[in-house]
């Protein structure tokens, strides 16, 4: 059965020169090859080899094609179909996992005759079936490389047969020359083949050759078909401890030996192959020995110390190994291939000291990479803003995440209790630029959205008055003066953001702040001018230019629409906002352009949302609720603004304090919750993967209509529970220490009454026993005494403040006496619901107490407030969502949805 | 993945229905040591150790005893017992009660695959149970065999003749020995060695071999060794928690091989390439945490789990993120960097900031896309770095990214922190600045 065998082996080889192990003849069949990895390697071996692949097999694929730059490669169940088809190959490659290699060896040989090679690139292949598929190889003549192998090339032929040598361009590693390459790691023999031609070498043939137990074709068959090759004047091995292979090779030409793994012998397993173990009389030193006796030399070659022969020289670091081969072919009167192409000198293509002063010695600066990596650097840094894979976002976020043992929620990296301690308006610009707000970013939206507030005389105006009139909730209020703050509105400015982000750029704008920025930088642009600037003066946007000036924001973009001749328009201005805001963290590549495009939307939206809280009469032609238009616009925060929204008139600095504590608390409890999931729904059904289709103002309708009585209206319970138990108690001030009245009494009262409460619903057999609102949680809970650690952070930053709050005080109280009437097993926590509702009923008061505001709109203030908080938060997910998501992709399939009779 | 001795010796011999010497295990009770000592005459005491640990009987390890009373001072000196051989440190964890063979003959037997036949390979010699390097070489048989028609009663003939063995040995070794292929093949071992094995005459004089130690190793790449049942504690002193994490993703999908090298280093280096982790591993010596090798074109999330593990575990000891690999074939840059980099965000994201220093070099397939997502998360995170291509040389990188690792040690790591400090949002201010 044994064919023709070469050389004086003891066992088959077949080949008997470097040059037939790759060849322009060899016709390859490829098993699994529409797995992962081949279906990615194939076409671009396939090509450089001018078509070498004939077919395919992938079991149950038949008919099925690989696409390729040369055109399809059919597919077939199994090898022999392609031979009934027609195809003939003499070298079979496996791709097959590692439980079918050996099976797929068997195939290969058992079913074609005409078969001469073998290339296993499969890894993790046991040594059992590696032995069998030796046996198997050597009775039937078959010369067989791997398994672990990367394939074979010849730079010569333009071949490249079974795996990725020379990666996705293997013109770029394998330039002809006068050097063969044996390794035994894949990754460095193309590695290897491109120090050589940096430094003046070309290559013949190239065999990674795995470093299993069994090595398949190993070295002493490398060094016979190296002698007979005539194009090869020298080798370079790359050896890894393990295996005698080696110490049987006879070389006859010129080798430059790298061994490494010396440092190998300390670790007690093999790391990567299987074989690499060192230890016994075949590790690394020996290997080392091996070669410098067959080499001639004493010692190995470092650049310190050249140690070389005319036979060649052992080096362990493979950035030697082309100093090694210039000096080992010196000595037998040889020059290199070719002029170097290059210095392996260190050449950082990306860098920064991050603002840091570091030593010479790593403060390397960036050079310019090599073609055509330059090019496609230069193209990356031509790319603005982040682009984020797709991915399914359903039940899943990039910007807010719950802490399921914390039950803290974190927005963009910034726990809400973290969160509480921000203005509103820095919350605004963590929730949609990803990053903490600067004093001009602040001063720059505070002017915005106040400019958005007062809707007098609009129809966003008219649709929520009409909404609240035929008795709608707050959520649904806002929802209709949302649905007319549809994308026209917000067209022009959105175009102008994308213009002015190019033409800036384009100029290589550092910091939208840049004072001494050179606006002459700027090509002129027609269009963007024309959208800019308009023949007549615009009130709003005189109105809003006057205001950020007032506030001394500064902005690149702002200064450049003054500099043109003409008057600004509204949306010009509101996009050069937006275009600074987002300028830093787009060009950090925290944001997409997309979330910078979509600002001046959401602005608008956040104004209008703010707005309409108000009922109608609230909005005057220049004052909204006593207010002028004027003084909102210059001074006033966007806290301050929400409070007013709130309440219907000026906030007190505590007042403030206190509403922007909750907006920080209430931002968002993670994708999971209902308000969420309503505006990422929204977003999905629009479709995310045309972002420019998804409407920002039905996303925030989304949310909306998905917050209710129960979801964002529930904080009125611990209102309602605090105004029954103080009904009687004549409390003047919540936030006097000294109110004089005796809390105890107050919760021993509380806890009388529910414990009656509780044991009449027992007996008469009823388990539906209503709770007390604010007290208790399901995962603070079962220690004698339970806090939930939210709570204690806003306690003590309120007590660090000096701030007193009586409601707070009750209900920390009455869990104590909760338990010591035996009420409670353990002295319950107070839970962050009861801060909430303490807070809020504590800013409410006042007026409640003297009847301004009645029962209801108590009710309507707890559930607006949460609106305020939470539209900032579902932003942040839908704009996430858009960013990453794609189509319909929050929907259940049927096969988990339940049927319920 | 070895197993020594026979405690569990004997239970897989059993499989292949090779004779063993009787055993008892550290939980025997006295009534049954006595009746083994009635039985044999004598026990050997030997402490059991995990793994693989060799010369036992050289270091004074081996206990025998021809009462009660010694065999149980011996399980009280043995049972505990530390061994040192070479670098490795072991502690025993019981003994085992081994039944005394009488015999005048002593039989070596070891199937290994062999790199210098490229086969199967069987060691025998009837001048066994003592070192087998110890003897010369025309006194040791080493004969390599088909796998696919495995080992042959004949190829023990042919070498027992050649060895002149003595003529009573042959038939009982010839009927015996061919069943260990079966053990060896069909469960997935490395290699199986007997030492000795002892040929016990029966009341004819007829000889039986009965295995008196033991010791195989298997393929951890072979499930076959899982349908022996061996106890999973066996080989769980091997891998620490990190390096079970990272086992648990092992598949042939990307490699995910990793060992740790210096529990308190300061180098976290995820490597990639076999060549790339000899000689990274090789440089960077005690200054590495792991040693690893994550080539073979992972797939983003596996990437990402990995890297994931591997911050969990070192980020915060470590001074320099070294992402090191040669020019990639068939890996893919921008996915692998891309979840690296992703992982990192996160891990800060949750863990907060922590001093770094970025050094990779790298070269494949959608390089620049790669290199570009891990400096954008070098930016965001407002770390220092340096990223190479694969036209630096990569032992400058390493010895790049040690320069780093020693700037850290020497004030670089509080002016890093320093720096992240600042980088950090003046939140406290900002709200002041509201009230």
């Amino acid at each position: 059965m044994h064919r023709h065998s070469v050389g004086s082996f003891k066992y088959h080889v077949g080949i008997g020169s470097l040059d037939r192990i790759a060849t322009r003849e060899d016709r390859v069949c490829v098993l699994n090859i529409l797995g992962g990895e081949s279906s990615d390697v194939t076409p671009v071996g396939h090509a450089y080899s001018g078509g070498n692949v004939v077919f395919g097999t992938s079991p149950g694929r038949s008919g099925q094609v690989l696409e390729t730059p040369l055109g399809g490669i059919p597919v077939y169940n199994n090898v022999r179909e392609g031979l009934e088809a027609g195809h003939r190959f003499n070298c079979g490659v496996v791709y097959l996992p590692p439980s079918g290699a050996r099976d797929g060896v068997a195939e290969l040989i058992r079913v074609n005759p005409d078969l001469r090679k073998i290339f296993i690139v499969t890894e993790k292949l046991s040594v059992h079936d590696s032995r069998e598929i030796r046996a198997l190889g050597q009775q039937n003549g078959v010369d067989i490389f791997g398994g672990n192998s990367l394939g074979v090339a010849d730079s010569y032929h333009q071949v490249r047969i079974g795996g990725a040598l020379g990666g996705d361009d293997p013109g770029e590693a394998l330039r002809p020359g006068s050097i063969a390459i044996f390794s035994n790691s894949g990754n460095f023999t193309t590695t290897i083949a491109t120090y050589l031609r940096m430094s003046g070498w070309g290559t013949t043939t190239l065999i990674s050759s795995g470093k299993d137990v069994y090595i398949q074709y190993a070295a002493p068959e490398f060094a016979f078909a190296l002698a007979n090759d005539a194009r090869s004047k020298a080798a370079v091995l790359y050896v890894e401890p393990g295996g005698y292979y080696e110490q049987d090779a006879h070389f006859t030409k010129p080798v430059v030996a790298c061994v490494v793994g010396r440092w190998k012998s300390r670790l007690t397993r093999a790391v990567g192959h299987a074989g690499a173990m060192a230890g016994g009389d075949d590790d690394a030193a020996a290997k080392e020995r091996w070669f410098m006796e067959k080499l001639g030399v004493a010692g190995l070659f470092t650049p310190d110390n050249p140690v070389v022969s005319a036979k060649g020289a052992v080096v362990t670091n493979i950035a030697h190994i082309p100093a090694a081969l210039t000096a080992v072919m010196r000595e037998n009167g040889a020059r290199p291939d070719f002029a170097p192409e290059s210095s392996l000198a260190l050449k950082p293509w990306f860098g920064s000291s991050a603002g840091l002063t570091l030593p010479a010695e790593l403060d390397l600066p960036v050079v310019e990479a090599v073609a055509p990596y330059g090019e496609q650097i230069a193209r990356l840094d031509r790319q603005i803003g982040v682009v984020l894979p797709r991915q399914a976002m359903k039940d899943a976020s990039g910007a807010s995440q719950m802490d399921p043992k914390t039950q803290v929620t974190s927005l963009h990296g910034v726990s809400m209790l973290e969160a509480a301690r921000l203005p509103m308006e820095a919350n605004l610009v963590l929730a949609l630029l990803r990053e903490p707000a600067s004093e001009n970013d602040r001063a720059l939206v505070n002017a915005a959205i106040a400019a958005e507030v007062n809707l007098h005389g609009r129809p966003e105006l008219a649709a929520a008055q009409a909404a609240r009139e035929a008795g709608n909730a707050p959520n649904m209020v806002l929802a209709a003066a949302a649905s007319l703050v549809g994308p026209r509105r917000a067209e022009t400015a959105r175009r102008l953001c994308r213009l002015l982000t190019d033409r800036f750029a384009e100029a290589r704008l550092g910091s939208a702040l840049d004072e001494g920025f050179d606006l002459g930088r700027i090509a002129p642009d027609a269009e963007l001018s024309g959208l800019l600037v308009g023949p007549e003066p615009d009130p709003r946007a005189e109105a809003l230019l006057a205001a950020l000036e007032a506030r001394g924001a500064r902005s690149v973009f702002l200064r450049y629409l003054l500099s043109l001749d003409g008057h600004p328009t509204r949306d010009a201005v509101l996009a050069a906002i937006a275009t600074t805001l987002a300028w830093g963290p787009l060009m950090r590549k925290r944001i997409s352009r997309l979330t910078a495009e979509s600002l001046p939307w959401w602005l608008q939206l956040f104004g209008t949302l703010l707005g309409a809280a108000l009922p109608a009469a609230a909005h005057g032609p220049d004052s909204l609720c006593g207010v002028p238009n004027a003084d909102l616009l210059a001074r006033r925060t966007l806290g301050e603004i929400g409070c007013l929204a709130l309440l219907g008139r000026e906030g007190q600095p505590d007042d403030v304090f206190v509403f922007e504590t909750l907006i920080g608390l209430l931002l968002s409890n993670g994708p999971g919750t209902i308000s969420a999931q309503g505006c990422k729904g929204a977003v999905s059904a629009d479709g995310p993967e045309s972002p420019e289709r998804v409407h920002l103002n039905k996303a925030m309708i989304g949310f909306l209509t998905h917050a209710g009585y129960t979801h964002g209206g529930n904080g009125y319970e611990g209102i309602a529970f605090l105004i029954e138990q103080f009904r009687d108690a004549n409390l003047a001030d919540p936030a006097d220490p000294d109110h004089g009245i005796d809390l105890k009494a107050l919760a021993d009262r509380t806890v009388a009454d529910y414990a009656r409460y509780k044991s009449d619903r027992k007996t008469l057999g009823s388990l539906d026993i209503q709770k007390i609102p604010g007290v208790n949680h399901p995962v603070f809970k079962d220690k004698a005494v339970n806090h939930d650690p939210r709570e204690l952070w806003i306690h003590d930053l309120l007590a660090a403040r000096g701030d007193y709050n009586a409601f707070h005080a009750y209900y920390r109280t009455l869990v104590q006496s909760l338990f010591e009437a035996g009420v409670s097993r353990t002295v319950y926590c107070v839970n962050i619901d009861a801060v909430i509702a303490a807070l809020l009923l504590k800013m409410l008061w006042r007026p409640y107490r003297d009847g301004s505001l009645s029962g209801g709109a108590l009710e309507t203030a707890a559930f607006t407030i949460f609106l305020f908080a939470r539209m900032l938060g579902c932003a942040a997910d839908a704009d996430d969502h858009i960013n990453r998501g794609r189509n319909m992709d929050t929907r259940t399939p049927a096969s988990q949805c339940r049927f319920v009779a | 993945m070895q197993v020594t001795g026979m405690l569990h010796g004997a239970k897989l011999l059993h499989f292949a229905g090779f004779p063993t010497s009787e055993v008892l295990g550290p939980d025997a009770s006295e009534e049954e040591i006595k009746g083994l000592i009635d039985r044999h005459g004598s026990v050997f005491v030997k402490p059991v150790f995990k793994g693989g640990v060799g010369k036992k009987g050289k270091a004074g390890l081996l206990g025998r005893a021809f009462d009660l009373r010694t065999a149980l001072r011996e399980k009280e000196r043995l049972y505990f017992v530390e061994h040192r051989h070479g670098n490795a440190v072991a502690k025993a964890n019981g003994v085992t009660f081994e039944g005394a063979v009488p015999a005048e003959h002593e039989v070596y037997f070891s199937i290994s695959d062999s790199t210098r036949f490229r086969a199967p390979t069987m060691t025998l010699t009837h001048r066994g149970g003592i070192d087998i390097e110890e003897l010369d070489k025309s006194e040791v048989a080493q004969v390599p065999f088909d796998p696919l028609t495995g080992l042959k009663a004949f190829v023990v003939a042919n070498a027992l003749s050649e060895l002149n063995a003595p003529k009573a040995l042959i038939s009982p070794l010839v009927q015996q020995l061919p069943k260990l292929w079966e053990l060896y093949h069909g469960f997935g071992m490395t290699t199986v060695e007997l030492n000795p094995i002892r040929m016990r005459p029966d009341r004819n004089g007829r000889l039986t071999p009965v295995a008196c130690d033991f010791k195989c190793g298997f393929d951890r790449d072979d499930p076959r060794w899982q349908r022996l049942g061996l106890p999973g504690h066996l080989f769980s002193v091997d891998y620490s928690d990190f390096e079970a994490e990272i086992n648990q993703l092992r598949t042939y999908q990307g490699q995910s091989d990793v060992c740790i090298i210096n529990a308190s280093g300061t180098i976290l280096a995820p490597t990639f390439g076999g060549g790339a982790n000899s000689l990274v591993t090789e440089m960077l010596g005690d200054d590495a945490i792991i040693s690893s090798d994550f080539g073979g074109n992972p797939p983003y999330e596996k990437m990402k789990e990995v890297a994931r593990i591997c911050f969990k575990h070192w980020l915060k000891q470590a001074n320099v993120l070294f992402i090191i690999g040669g020019k990639s074939n068939n890996t893919d840059i921008f996915e692998t960097f891309r979840a690296m980099a992703d992982a990192l965000r996160e891990h800060v994201g949750r863990h907060g900031p922590t001093p770094l220093y970025i050094v990779a070099g790298r070269g494949g397939p959608n390089l620049i896309r790669g290199m570009g997502a891990l400096r954008d998360t070098a930016e965001a995170l407002g770390l220092p770095y340096r990223l190479f291509g694969f036209d630096s040389d990569m032992s400058e990188v390493v010895a790049y990214a040690r320069k780093a690792d020693q700037w850290m040690k020497q004030g670089g790591r509080e002016a890093v922190a320093r720096a992240l400090t600042i980088g950090e949002p003046p939140r406290t201010d900002l709200k002041q600045a509201a009230e």
